[in-house]
C-alpha cells in the first residue's frame, strides 16, 4: 500500500495527543482516591493545551488526505456503519471535550463537572484511537492489517507516544511519581516490541491467496500475467503497490526497530538502574519514538498487500496449490499429427 | 430484487479493448463523464477507465492458453465497498442492484478502493472524487433510445459478442440463461461479496491439424512441434 503521509501524520499527533491527555488526567484523577497529589495546575493546563493543539493539528493534516475537505463533515453521516465515520465523530468529540476540560482546570473548577468532562475525554479520546485501528484491522482484502494485533499495537503506539510525552514534560512538576512514569513507558515500549515482533512473525506465516483463486480456477494451472490493460501505471497499481517503498522495506523496518523500541529501552533501562532523573534523557526517548514510529508506520503502510494487486501480478506469491472447490478450466486440445 | 449484471463469455473474448475503449467514451460524455486523462499524448499516458482488459497466460509452454479478463466493477449483491463509506455516497440501488457513487457527496477519502478486492474503483485526480462502472446506468433507462440501444455502451461494442447485459436474479433474461446453461463463473469467491458480474468458462474443445495444413516454411511452428516430439 501507498503510505499516506497526512495519515501518518494523524497517528503522530492524534497518538501523542491521546496518550498525554491519557496519562495527565489518570494523575488528576488518582487524587479522587488520595492516591496522588495533584499535578500543578501549569502542568495540567499545558499538557492539555498541548493534546488539544496535537489532535487540530493531526485533524487539518488528516483533511489533506481528503480530495474534498470542505465536505469532510459529511464524514458523520455513516456512523453505524463505517469505521472511519466513528474516528470523525469520536475525534471531533474528544477535541471539542478537551476544550472544555481545559477551561474547566484554567478557572479551577475541579468539582464533579471537571471530573465528568475528564472521564468522558478520555473515553472519546480512546473510542476515536480504536475506531482508527478498525479502520486497518477491519479491512479483510489486507492480510497483513486484518488482525487484532493490529489494533492491539495500534493503542500500545498511543500509549507510548503519551507516557513518553508526559514522562519528557515532567520537569514541570515534582518528580515523585517520575519513576512509577520510567517503569509505564519502559513496559509500553517493551509491550510494543514483542506486539511488533508478532505482527512481522505472523506476515511471514500468512496464508496468502493466489491469482488462481482470484480468477476462480484450478490451483495446479501456472498463471501468469501478460498484460494489464495499461501500458503505464493506474490508481490501482500506484495506490496498492509502491515498488520504491518495497525495495526500502529492509532498511526502514531495521531502523524503525531501532528507533521505536532499542533506544528508548536503553535510555530508559538506563535511568532506571541509575536512578538519575534526567530530563535529557526523557526528550531524547520521546524524540527517538516519535521519529521511529514515523518510519515504523510508513512500514506498516508499505508492508500491507492488497489482494487486488494479485489481478496485476504484483502480490506475493505462495505458489500453486491443489484445492478443490475451484471451477475446473477446461483444456484445448490441440493434436499433431 | 433485480440484480442487473455483465455476463462475460470468455470463450469468444479476444482482447480488442474495443469494450473498454467504447466506455471511456461514452462515459466521458455522458453523465458520469469526464473520466480525466493525464499526458494522454506523451510518454506515459494515465487516466481514469472503468473497464480494463487483462490478459492472462495458463499452463506452461508450449501448452499454454492465452485469455483475456475484462475488469470492470462487479456490482456485488454484498458490496463491501457500501457500509466502509463514512457519508453514504456509495451505495447500492436497491431496484436494480447497481452500485453506484454520488459524486455530490463523496469526500474522497478512497477508502472504498481501499475496501474492494477486485481493484475495480478509480480516483479521478482532476475531480478528486472515486469512480467507477454504472453499468451505464444513463443509457439503460433512457427512454429516448430504443429498446435494443438500452445497453451498457460494452455490450453493444463487442464486436465478438462476448457481453451479455441483463437481470441475473429473472429466469426470462438472457444473462439469467447464460449463467445457469453455461455454468457462470464469478471473482474471487472466496472474498464473501457475491458479485454480480458473472463469466462464462471457456468450454471444451478439440482441434485435429491434418498434416499438410502445417507450414513447413514456419519457423516457429516446426520448433512448436519439434519440442512436442521431443517432449520439452
Amino acid at each position: 500500500m501507498h503510505p499516506p503521509l497526512s495519515l501518518i501524520w494523524f497517528f503522530l499527533t492524534a497518538g501523542t495527543s491521546i496518550g498525554l491527555f491519557t496519562f495527565t488526567y489518570f494523575m488528576e484523577f488518582l487524587t479522587l482516591w488520595g492516591k496522588n497529589t495533584a499535578l500543578p495546575k501549569h502542568m495540567v493546563v499545558f499538557s492539555s493545551l498541548l493534546s488539544l493543539v496535537l489532535i487540530g493539528l493531526g485533524a487539518v493534516g488528516a483533511s489533506f488526505h481528503l480530495g474534498h475537505k470542505l465536505r469532510a463533515w459529511k464524514a458523520i453521516r455513516r456512523f453505524r456503519t463505517s469505521w472511519l465515520s466513528r474516528e470523525a465523530v469520536f475525534s471531533g468529540a474528544y477535541g471539542l471535550s478537551l476544550l472544555i476540560f481545559l477551561a474547566l482546570r484554567y478557572y479551577d473548577v475541579t468539582g464533579f463537572l471537571y471530573h465528568a468532562v475528564g472521564i468522558l475525554t478520555f473515553l472519546l479520546g480512546w473510542l476515536g484511537a480504536f475506531s482508527t485501528a478498525m479502520i486497518y484491522a477491519s479491512n479483510k482484502f489486507v492480510l497483513e492489517w486484518n488482525t487484532s494485533l493490529t489494533v492491539l499495537y495500534f493503542l500500545d503506539m498511543y500509549l507510548m507516544l503519551g507516557s513518553s510525552a508526559f514522562l519528557a514534560m515532567t520537569y514541570h512538576y515534582d518528580p515523585r511519581w517520575v519513576g512509577t512514569y520510567v517503569f509505564l513507558t519502559f513496559l509500553f515500549v517493551t509491550l510494543g516490541l514483542f506486539f511488533r515482533l508478532a505482527f512481522n512473525i505472523r506476515q511471514a506465516f500468512l496464508k496468502r491467496p493466489t491469482l488462481n483463486e482470484a480468477l476462480n480456477l484450478p490451483h495446479n494451472r501456472p498463471i501468469r500475467v501478460l498484460d494489464t490493460g495499461t501500458t503505464t501505471t493506474n490508481y490501482c497499481t500506484e495506490e496498492f503497490y509502491y515498488r520504491k517503498g518495497k525495495e526500502l522495506l529492509p532498511i526502514t523496518i531495521p531502523i524503525a526497530y531501532i528507533l521505536t523500541f532499542v533506544v528508548p529501552i536503553f535510555l530508559l533501562l538506563y535511568v532506571w538502574i541509575s536512578g538519575k532523573n534526567q530530563y535529557a534523557f526523557y526528550a531524547v526517548t520521546f524524540a527517538s519514538l516519535l521519529v521511529g514510529s514515523l518510519l515504523e508506520r510508513w512500514s506498516f503502510f508499505v508492508e500491507g498487500n492488497h489482494v487486488q494487486n494479485l489481478f496485476y501480478g504484483l502480490y506475493p506469491e505462495e505458489g500453486y496449490k491443489l484445492r478443490k472447490g475451484f471451477m475446473e478450466w477446461k483444456k484445448t486440445k490441440i493434436t499433431y499429427r | 430484487m433485480a440484480q442487473f449484471a455483465l455476463v462475460i463469455d470468455l470463450n469468444t473474448c479476444v482482447g480488442c479493448h474495443a469494450c473498454a475503449t467504447n466506455c471511456k467514451e461514452w462515459n466521458t460524455q455522458a453523465s458520469f463523464g469526464p473520466l480525466s486523462d493525464f499526458d494522454p499524448y506523451g510518454r506515459e499516458p494515465e487516466g481514469v477507465w472503468y473497464n480494463r482488459i487483462m490478459t492472462y497466460e495458463m499452463g506452461e509452454f508450449p501448452n499454454t492458453q492465452v485469455f483475456h479478463l475484462p475488469k470492470s466493477c462487479l456490482h456485488c449483491q454484498d458490496a463491501p465497498c457500501v457500509p466502509v463509506c463514512p457519508t453514504g455516497a456509495s451505495y447500492k440501488r436497491e431496484q436494480d442492484g447497481i452500485v453506484l457513487v454520488n459524486y455530490d457527496d463523496c469526500i474522497g477519502c478512497k477508502l472504498c478502493s481501499w475496501s474492494c478486492p477486485y481493484g475495480c474503483r478509480e480516483f479521478d485526480e482532476a475531480d478528486k472524487v472515486m469512480k467507477k462502472c454504472t453499468l451505464c446506468i444513463d443509457r439503460i433507462y433512457d427512454e429516448s433510445l430504443p429498446p435494443e440501444q438500452r445497453k451498457p455502451a460494452c455490450v453493444l461494442t463487442c464486436p465478438a459478442r462476448a457481453r451479455f447485459f441483463g437481470d441475473i436474479e429473472d429466469p426470462n433474461s438472457e444473462a439469467y440463461r447464460m449463467i445457469k446453461e453455461r455454468n457462470g463463473f464469478v471473482l474471487f469467491p472466496d472474498m464473501g461479496t457475491n458479485p454480480a458480474n458473472h463469466y462464462l468458462p471457456r468450454t471444451e474443445t478439440k482441434i485435429h491439424i491434418d498434416e499438410h495444413l502445417l507450414r513447413a516454411d514456419n519457423p516457429l511452428f516446426l520448433e512448436v512441434v519439434r519440442r512436442h516430439h521431443v517432449g520439452l
